[in-house]
């Protein structure tokens, strides 16, 4: 019987512990990526669905964007840019899974501080380990975290034909906005 | 009088072509809330199918889903806790409302464990 009180005040614990980690989490983080050269048509894309996790204690950082979310002004370069390069009916998914160096939520403020996420891209299929910049700021109790980086489509094993090459950047800048508020 | 012709006939070719090429390059984009739904599914089966890897047909086409709104969000409802419906118009929607929507199904979300729907349009 004390066993069994035991184990149960350790498993309260357990998940207590769980969920008096602070969550911040978005469903409506926002992901940008462009492409564009100069004098074609712009190659722009916007993601206003994607899903971000911060554990504010630990400071690891998850996001989550579905594909199909990028909406280009464009149609047929939106389904080009399903069909033939991400394919993502295959690869319906890009998520990062990484950690924030140095985070302490107490030291958060109105004003943003530049930190460092390291962690893994998946983007394709293929896995990329990043080191990123990221300004990270504290606005009515909503972590807010901007990102920008810049990708390179041969990295995830995305082939661009010869003849749209010239039309599509080699180096593709991401910016990203998350703004983070606590689960209720 | 001939070459004329013949300018005119090479001339009125540039003109079609241009056009036909013109109309592929800038089509419009789908309009969701008109297209016709392939599939009407509850909430929580959807998510089952997600989960077990069993919805590429339903990835990118217009579905409708029914159940019961179990959270409201700025440009979004959630069905039963297990469908994720971004739409721009939420006002008259109140929790625990019976409901049935329209919208393009864009894929799983496993952080969250909800399924994600874009462009959605009420339907009842």
């Amino acid at each position: 019987m004390k066993i069994r009180i035991a184990v149960l005040v350790t498993f309260l614990c357990g998940t207590s512990m769980l969920f008096a980690q602070g969550k911040y989490t978005t469903k409506t983080g926002e992901i940008v990526f462009e492409a564009s050269v100069p004098s074609f048509e712009e190659v722009k894309a916007k993601n206003d669905n994607v899903s971000a996790v911060l554990v504010s204690e630990t400071g690891d950082f998850a996001a989550l964007a579905l594909m199909k979310g990028f909406r280009f002004k464009v149609a047929l370069m939106e389904e080009h840019f399903n069909e033939n390069y991400m394919e993502s009916s295959t690869y319906p998914k890009a998520t990062f899974k990484g950690k924030i160096k140095d985070f302490s939520f107490s030291e958060l403020s109105g004003s943003e501080k530049e930190y460092k996420i390291a962690g893994v891209l998946n983007v394709h299929g293929e896995d990329k380990s990043i080191d990123v910049p990221a300004m990270i700021s504290l606005v009515n109790n909503n972590i807010i975290v901007k990102l920008h980086f810049v990708l390179k489509p041969e990295e995830f094993k995305i082939s661009i034909p010869k003849v749209v090459s010239s039309k599509i950047a080699e180096e593709i800048n991401v910016t990203s906005i998350f703004t983070l508020t606590t689960t209720k | 009088m001939n070459k004329k012709r013949l300018l005119l006939l090479v001339a009125f070719f540039i003109i079609i072509g241009g056009y036909l090429i013109y109309n592929y390059m800038y089509q419009d984009h789908r309009n969701i809330e008109t297209e016709v739904s392939q599939v009407e599914i509850t909430g929580p089966y959807l998510l089952e199918r997600f989960k077990n890897d069993d919805a590429s047909d339903i990835l990118n086409s217009t579905i409708t889903v029914t159940g019961v709104v179990t959270l409201i969000e700025e440009g979004a409802v959630t069905i039963d806790g297990s469908v994720y419906c971004s739409m721009d118009n939420t006002s008259g929607l109140k929790i625990s409302d019976a409901i049935k929507i329209k919208g393009r199904c864009i894929g799983y979300d496993d952080l969250f464990e909800i399924v994600k729907l874009d462009q959605c349009s009420l339907i009842k």
